[in-house]
């Protein structure tokens, strides 16, 4: 697996009281279970493919769980690795838009703007993680599903691209009420709906430019690193490797 | 046998003209129930945010019930013709169905929040116009993105995609 090319400690914010957010996930703790899956559709109303649109390709998830077996039965290894969007600081996936529909934030959140998207696909084509989706159909739910959608965040209309976003709609609002109650945005306080989701607490969420985070202090130990950081992408999501 | 379609037709005819009607109220928005003079509300003294309650706090500002317009209206001025079709839908245990005024269209894919623009002293009127003179609420502000990107630029409020889009 790749290593980790970016320390955490490396990752810098434009002032001081800019976050940079980030993830860790820790994948000794990963059971693969996908609640974080499941979180993610039901916070992000992301629509359930059917069986046949799943077989041309178009199923869309913002996280999905990649599968490593090691080993031949019984002798085997099972390795679960949650691959959401890792909001890279050189984002393959923004240069290439063609309308700047997606872009890169002060906060080091990498914005996908479905207004101003187009749908030409490259950003989906440039991305080596494969975490973009795209929609081909106006999303529809089944009755009576479509009462169950989440207010806060937009129902994305045909020939639009998206991703994960971090939750920047949880962001937002961890802001807002940190505003509201004059005080600064702690450690966990903002928590998208993948971590909220993990029963195994795999996950961690925060500000990486804050030395104490949990999520800085997941991404500094020995066994954390970038997926295909080689590739110079800077990510911001770190995976701490199983340890064996 | 031959008079028989008479009827269905002229039902549909009126059918039509019934649907067009609906729908030409509700293209314009204006339409409401009920004409509620908001001028004479403000005048007695009672604040926008006392019947859309929640803005201060919360994102919506709220469209209020009628348990609260009951709450004035079942000991105080129940005598005009307008309060009288408020009781008559309280007597008939119904909401009544307010038209919203403003509203961003669904593609537009903007979540917006009253409760910080409330915290940042923004009036009422910078995004509704003077309701306070106004009868039926009226949209006298176009919401467009120049309005709100003028604004928070002026303000130097975050003008990031991500504050609103999501």
């Amino acid at each position: 697996m790749s290593e980790q090319l970016v320390p955490v400690s490396e990752i810098q914010s434009t002032d001081d009281n800019v976050p940079r957010w980030g993830m860790a996930i820790d994948l000794d703790r990963c059971t693969g279970c996908e609640a974080c899956v499941v979180a993610c559709h039901v916070e992000n109303n992301i629509p359930v493919a059917t069986e046949d649109e799943a077989a041309m390709g178009r199923s869309s998830h913002w996280i999905r769980i990649d599968r490593y077996y090691e080993g031949t039965f019984p002798d085997i290894k099972v390795k679960y690795r949650p691959v959401l969007c890792q909001q890279c600081d050189d984002a393959p996936c923004e240069p290439v838009c063609p309308v700047y529909a997606t872009y890169q934030n002060a906060e080091g959140l990498n914005v996908q703007v479905y207004n101003r998207c187009v749908g030409t696909r490259y950003c989906a084509n440039n991305c080596p993680y494969q975490v973009r989706v795209f929609n081909w159909f106006d999303p529809e739910w089944p009755e009576p599903l479509e009462l169950q959608l989440n207010p806060d965040v937009s129902v994305r209309p045909g020939g639009v691209m998206e991703k994960c976003t971090f939750c920047v709609q949880r962001i937002q609002r961890g802001k807002l009420d940190a505003q509201a109650e004059d005080r600064k945005v702690g450690d966990g306080d903002i928590q998208p709906a993948c971590v909220q989701g993990c029963p195994a607490e795999a996950m961690a969420f925060g500000d990486l430019t804050d030395p104490e985070s949990k999520v800085s202090q997941w991404a500094g130990v020995g066994r954390s690193t970038q997926l295909l950081g080689e590739l110079g992408t800077k990510p911001k999501v770190f995976y701490l490797e199983k340890s064996d | 046998m031959l008079a028989a379609p008479r009827p269905r037709l002229s039902s549909s005819r009126l059918l039509a003209v019934s649907l067009s009607v609906v729908a030409g109220g509700l293209l314009w928005g204006q339409q409401q129930p009920i004409e509620f003079p908001h001028d004479k509300h403000v005048a007695a003294g009672v604040d926008c945010i006392d019947c859309h309650s929640g803005a201060d706090v919360r994102s919506a500002a709220t469209i209020p019930s009628i348990n609260k317009c009951m709450l004035c209206h079942e000991r105080l001025a129940n005598e005009g013709p307008g309060v009288k079709l408020l009781i008559e839908f309280w007597n008939r245990k119904r909401e009544v169905p307010w038209q919203r005024v403003y509203r961003f269209e669904r593609a537009a894919n903007v979540k917006f929040r009253h409760a910080p623009h409330i915290r940042a002293k923004i009036e009422c009127s910078a995004c509704h116009g003077n309701v306070a003179a106004m009868t039926v609420a009226q949209k006298a502000v176009e919401h467009t993105m120049g309005t709100c990107v003028s604004c928070h630029r002026q303000t130097q409020a975050s003008d990031d995609c991500a504050v609103c889009h999501f």
